[in-house]
C-alpha cells in the first residue's frame, strides 16, 4: 500500500516536470507556435505548483490517515484477539494440573467421607467384641451363682446335722442347736438369693444376646453399604480419571493452537509497524511537495533560481530513516535496515 | 509483583506491538501519545522503564526525556529510545538527556524484551 502511494505521488511529480520538460522542448522546437519568454514559463509554473500542490498534499494527507487509522483499528482488533487468548490460556491451566489437581483433590475428599464411614463401622465391632466380652463374663456370674447355691446346700446340710447332735446331746447341746437353727436359716436365705441371682443374670444375658444379635446384623448391613461405597467411590474417581484426561488432552489442543496463534499475531503485528515509517516518510514528502509553490513563486518573482536542489536538500535534512537516505541517494526503492540497539 | 514499563509513542500500532511483547512478557503497561502526555501520566506513578519514540507532536521524545530526568522519581528510572531516527547527532542528543539505550524501527519483540531486561527484571 505504502509503495502504491508513494509511487503516485512520484508519477505526479513526474507529470509535473514533464509539464516543464515539455514547455523546454516546445520552445527549441522550430516552427510551432510562439513560445512565451521564461519569466511567463516562471510564472505559468508557478501557479501550476500553486493549483496542483495542494491536491497532491491533501491526496497524500487522506490516504497517511486512512492507513494510520486501519492499521490503528487493525493493531487494536489483533491487541484485544491477543488478550483473549492468554485469557483462554491462563484459565486452560485449571484442566493442566497435575497430581496436586482436581482429581487427587476429589480423591483426597471421598477418602475422608469413606474414612469416615469405615471408622464408624471399625467402632461398631469393637463394640459388638465388648458386648461379646459382657456375656462371657454373665456366663462366668452365673457359674459363680451355681457354687454359691451348691455352698448354701451343704450348709444347710451341715447345719442338720449340727442340730441332730445338739439335740441329741440334750440340756448342754441347746445353745448349740440354736446356732445351728440360725446357720440353716442363713442358708436358705443364700440358697433364695443365689437362685434370684441366676434369674437376673440370665435376663441380663438375654438382653446382651439380643442387642448382639440386632447389631451384628446392621454391622454386617453397613459391612456392606461401606463396601458398596468403597467401590463406588473408585468408579465414580476412575470416571472423573477418564474424564479429566479426556478434558485434558483436548485442553491441550486447544492451548496448543492457541500459543500458535498468538504467535502468528504477534509477528503480524511487528509487521505493521510499517504504518509508522511510511507515515514519516508521506509526512516529509507532503511537507516538500507544500514547499513547492514557494520555490516556484520565488523563482517568478525573480527572487532566486528555481533549483530543484532547494527542495531536494530540504527534504533530505527531514529525513529520519537510513532507507528514506538511500532511496534519495539511489533514486530507487531501499531496503528497510534491521533493528539495532545501543546501549549507552 | 510486575514491573511497570511506560511506553510513549504517536503511533497507535507501535503502542500496540510492544505493549503485547511486554504484556506476554510479564510487565505491566502504561501507554501515552507523546512526551506532554506521558509526563502527565507519571505523576503517582511507580514506572520502573520507560520506552519512548524520538519524532512525536507536542514534545518530543528527547525533550521528554530530559524533563523526566528533571523529576526526582524518575532521575533513575532507565530510559530506551525506540525510533526510526538513525542520525547520530540525535543519538548523542538522547544519551546527553539521560537515555540508557537506543532502539531502531523496526524492531522485533525479543530484541526489545532483551534490551527491557538489561535495564530492568521482570
Amino acid at each position: 500500500m505504502a509503495e502504491v502511494l508513494i509511487a503516485a505521488v512520484a508519477l505526479a511529480v513526474g507529470a509535473g516536470a514533464g509539464y516543464l520538460l515539455r514547455g523546454r522542448r516546445d520552445t527549441a522546437r522550430p516552427g510551432t507556435a510562439a513560445v512565451p519568454p521564461p519569466e511567463v514559463q516562471s510564472q505559468d509554473l508557478a501557479r501550476f505548483a500553486g493549483a496542483v500542490t495542494p491536491v497532491w498534499s491533501a491526496q497524500i494527507d487522506s490516504s497517511r490517515t486512512q492507513m494510520e487509522t486501519a492499521v490503528g483499528q487493525l493493531t487494536e482488533t489483533f491487541a484485544g484477539i491477543v488478550e483473549n487468548l492468554d485469557t483462554v490460556l491462563s484459565s486452560t491451566g485449571v484442566l493442566g494440573e497435575g497430581p496436586g489437581g482436581v482429581f487427587d483433590r476429589s480423591r483426597e475428599r471421598l477418602g475422608e467421607v469413606v474414612g469416615t464411614l469405615d471408622s464408624a463401622l471399625t467402632g461398631k465391632r469393637e463394640a459388638l467384641a465388648e458386648l461379646h466380652s459382657l456375656l462371657s463374663l454373665n456366663e462366668e456370674l452365673r457359674e459363680m451363682s451355681g457354687e454359691v447355691t451348691r455352698i448354701a446346700s451343704q450348709t444347710n446340710l451341715l447345719a442338720l446335722n449340727a442340730a441332730i447332735e445338739a439335740q441329741r446331746i440334750g440340756e448342754a447341746g441347746a445353745a448349740f442347736g440354736v446356732v445351728a437353727s440360725e446357720v440353716r436359716q442363713l442358708a436358705d436365705r443364700s440358697q433364695n438369693t443365689s437362685v434370684r441371682m441366676v434369674e437376673k443374670v440370665d435376663k441380663v444375658a438375654q438382653a446382651i444376646a439380643g442387642v448382639l444379635a440386632t447389631q451384628e446384623a446392621g454391622a454386617e448391613t453397613e459391612g456392606t453399604a461401606v463396601a458398596h461405597a468403597h467401590g463406588e467411590v473408585q468408579a465414580v474417581l476412575d470416571d472423573l480419571m477418564s474424564m479429566l484426561a479426556t478434558m485434558r488432552q483436548s485442553s491441550q489442543g486447544l492451548e496448543q493452537a492457541a500459543v500458535g496463534i498468538r504467535g502468528e499475531i504477534s509477528d503480524s503485528l511487528v509487521n505493521l509497524q510499517f504504518q509508522d515509517r511510511v507515515n514519516q516518510m508521506l509526512e516529509h514528502l507532503r511537507d516538500n511537495i507544500g514547499r513547492f509553490p514557494d520555490v516556484a513563486a520565488a523563482a517568478a518573482a525573480g527572487a532566486a533560481p528555481l533549483d530543484a536542489q532547494v527542495l531536494l536538500d530540504e527534504l533530505a535534512a527531514r529525513y529520519t530513516m537510513a532507507e528514506e537516505h538511500d532511496a534519495h541517494q539511489s533514486g530507487s526503492a531501499a531496503k528497510v535496515n534491521e533493528s539495532e540497539i545501543t546501549f549507552f | 509483583m510486575a514491573k511497570t514499563i511506560l511506553i510513549v509513542d504517536d503511533s497507535a500500532s507501535v503502542r500496540q506491538v510492544v505493549s503485547i511483547a511486554l504484556k506476554g512478557a510479564g510487565y505491566e503497561v502504561i501507554t501515552a501519545n507523546d512526551g506532554k502526555d506521558a509526563l502527565g501520566k507519571m505523576t503517582g506513578q511507580r514506572i520502573h522503564l520507560i520506552i519512548s519514540d524520538v519524532n512525536m507532536p507536542n514534545m518530543d521524545g528527547i525533550t521528554f526525556v530530559a524533563e523526566a530526568k528533571k523529576l526526582p522519581a524518575y532521575k533513575f528510572v532507565p530510559i530506551i529510545m525506540l525510533t526510526t531516527e538513525s542520525q547520530d547527532e540525535k543519538k548523542k542528543q538522547a544519551q546527553a538527556a539521560g537515555a540508557k539505550a537506543w532502539v531502531t524501527k523496526p524492531f522485533q519483540p525479543e530484541q526489545m524484551l532483551s534490551a527491557v531486561a538489561k535495564l530492568v527484571a521482570p
